[in-house]
């Protein structure tokens, strides 16, 4: 049950945009698929609608194969990043349309219209056009048609990126309840980390039309694999710092004190995760540096470069000969020019492969 | 002081336009008074010398045209012609435009290209040969040339407005109503036609004027039986004389089906159908 995308690929021409991803999507989850534009992420997702083929591969939705069905045979929804609504009926009828399609009788059409418009918080809007909407409104219209006949499965691409930051949380918020509410499998496609850290159940990071990595957005958050999810989740992100492996069980790094005391579990790791020259890259997140003494045991030196104070933390970015970091405090005092010691807890140091 | 002369100075502007306006209304309205006038006067006050600007109508222009040169049945004929053209021409034009503004097609540049090349051939090169091909079909002088002449030289403009009309249609409204449960058909017919409207109509008003007036190929490809308006209007005009009267009174029988049609599809020319569609 659920959603089984296997070996999909999708080539346009001579480009590759979807480059075989297989991903299981368990009944009722909320997947996430993250990645900048261009990653494939929405063809992915337009191919689980049907309105994009795969060149290969087969997908299932709820145990039947789908991988050339018609849209409108899959049992799906779909909330579009323009909305997608009829400008030239009104929001009732934008409502009741799919309901129409499937020759739902006028009574019970009126009915499901006004109860999910009612939980969409729309229903003083049924006799207005789209054009008379504001952004938001019509965004709820879109969901309300999406959720009105009740589809196993719920496509969501980009749906909050026309809306203002404010109304983007709000937004964000309600659909997560709706849909867990409701239990319906969902793929929601976004290039926002926050949006997908907040609603997923599981986060797919996407890159050149590969799935670069699949898990739980602590997971994700917490155990990045490659230099571009540590570098694309969290802000402000990661800190990265070149490492190698030249003697087994001594990994040297720009910063040699961050990797002296890696755990074993982390240090069995590296192996995997070399490149082809043996490189790979120590991580650490900002808010995990602890600013010390300078000297203390275990701390590399550092010069602070600029200080940001947000409020409830401070950005603190520093050198270290070469290297540049941040590290994310509570509020201090500390001035441009300070000399400090940097101490990274060797339970937050990553093995990152580049 | 400026202050006062800023309202004095937007008034007479505003005059200005006006007249302006009105210059041009004259311009354009003034041709069509004379036809329409023209078209009632009697042979003799039509010809005086200055103009008679009082006279009493007569309908008698009308009277020969459908006594002595059976307009009626040539207006029919034109009737049946240019409408199953124009309806022909739009049908498969509108269909062929949606193919290739929507699908993946193979060379679709060329296709299109290809469509347009069929108006790059001046008509009168084509005529001789198309009334020989006629002659050897059997078709000469009969609705279907006409019709499939008609059909044929208003497909390319219909295929490359209306392809320009579809591609202004977000795609994400068509694919809503896939995902909804329609089929590629009902998605077109429920959805993409309520919105093309606007300019399906000013299309087809254009295609319609066009096959209307057509006189060349009427001219040459019929000889009785499917003549048209225009040539019987240009046969007013013979060696011998100039029927002016009968002229501008075949002239207002022409225009009139011209200017109803727009009249019925004004309401659809109105843009702005597809406001709110999509984010704004």
């Amino acid at each position: 049950m659920g959603i089984q995308i296997r070996n999909v690929q999708k080539r346009f021409g001579a480009v590759t945009v979807v480059n075989g991803v297989s991903v299981d999507i368990a009944d009722g989850e909320f997947f996430v698929m993250l990645g900048e534009s261009g990653c494939g992420k929405t063809t992915t997702l337009r191919m689980v609608a049907g309105l994009e083929l795969p060149t290969s591969g087969s997908i299932h939705i709820n145990g039947k194969d789908v991988t050339f069905a018609e849209p409108r045979h899959r049992d799906i929804a779909m909330a579009f990043q323009d909305y997608g609504l009829y400008p030239n009926m009104t929001v009732f009828e934008n409502i009741a349309f799919p309901l129409k399609i499937r020759k739902v009788p006028q009574a019970d059409r009126r009915r499901k219209v006004e109860e999910t418009a009612g939980r969409l918080g729309i229903a003083d809007y049924l006799s207005r056009k789209p054009f008379q909407l504001s952004g938001g409104q019509r965004q709820r219209v879109s969901l309300a048609r999406a959720l009105v006949r009740n589809p196993k499965v719920f496509l969501m691409d980009e749906p909050l990126s026309n809306l203002d930051a404010k109304l983007r949380a709000v937004m964000r918020t309600e659909i997560k309840k709706l849909v867990s509410d409701l239990g319906i499998t969902t793929i929601y496609v976004t290039h926002d980390q926050i949006e997908a850290m907040s609603m997923a159940d599981r986060i797919a990071v996407m890159r050149r039309g590969d799935m670069v990595q699949v898990g739980s957005p602590l997971e994700i958050y917490d155990r990045p694999l490659t230099r571009f999810v540590a570098d694309f989740m969290g802000s402000p992100p990661m800190n990265l710092f070149p490492a190698s492996l030249k003697t087994p069980g001594r990994p040297t790094c720009q910063i040699q004190e961050f990797v002296d005391s890696i755990p074993d579990d982390e240090q069995a790791l590296i192996a995997g995760r070399l490149d082809s020259t043996g490189q790979f890259s120590a991580g650490i997140r900002p808010e995990h540096l602890k600013l010390v003494q300078p000297g203390s045991a275990g701390s590399a030196r550092a010069v602070v470069d600029f200080v940001e104070p947000l409020g409830q933390t401070t950005n603190v970015y520093l050198t270290a000969g070469e290297t540049r970091f941040i590290a994310v405090t509570d509020r201090c005092n500390r001035q441009v020019g300070d000399v400090v010691g940097v101490y990274a807890p060797p339970e937050f140091v990553r093995v990152i492969a580049n | 002081m400026s202050a006062h002369r800023a309202p004095i100075r937007r008034f007479s502007k505003m005059i200005l336009v006006y007249i302006l306006a009105l210059l041009a209304t004259a311009f354009f309205a003034f041709p069509i008074f004379w036809m329409i006038t023209a078209s009632l006067k009697s042979d003799q006050s039509i010809t005086t010398y200055p103009p008679v600007w009082v006279f009493a109508p007569t309908l008698q222009n009308y009277v020969k045209l459908v006594e002595e040169l059976g307009i009626m049945k040539m207006f029919i004929n034109s009737a049946v012609i240019v409408g199953l053209s124009t309806c022909l021409a739009m049908v498969c034009g509108t269909l062929a435009a949606y193919a290739l503004a929507r699908f993946d097609i193979r060379n679709k540049q060329l296709i299109a290209f290809e469509v347009l090349s069929i108006r790059m051939l001046p008509p009168i090169v084509s005529v001789v040969p198309m009334f020989i091909l006629a002659r050897w079909l059997g078709v000469f002088d009969t609705y279907w040339l006409l019709i499939a002449a008609y059909a044929l030289s208003g497909l390319p403009f219909v295929v490359w407005v209306m392809r320009v009309f579809i591609q202004d249609i977000p795609q994400s409204i068509e694919e809503a109503a896939l995902i909804d449960g329609c089929s590629r058909l009902e998605a077109f017919w429920r959805v993409m036609l309520p919105l093309l409207l606007p300019g399906l109509a000013a299309t087809m008003v254009i295609v319609f004027m066009f096959a209307w007036n057509e006189f060349l190929l009427a001219s040459m490809l019929t000889s009785n039986a499917a003549k048209t308006l225009p040539v019987i209007a240009a046969n007013t005009l013979n060696a011998k004389s100039i029927a002016w009267g009968m002229a501008s009174a075949a002239g207002v029988i022409m225009s009139l089906p011209v200017v109803v049609l727009v009249l019925l599809m004004q309401r659809y020319l109105v843009r702005g159908l597809t406001l709110g569609a999509v984010k704004g």
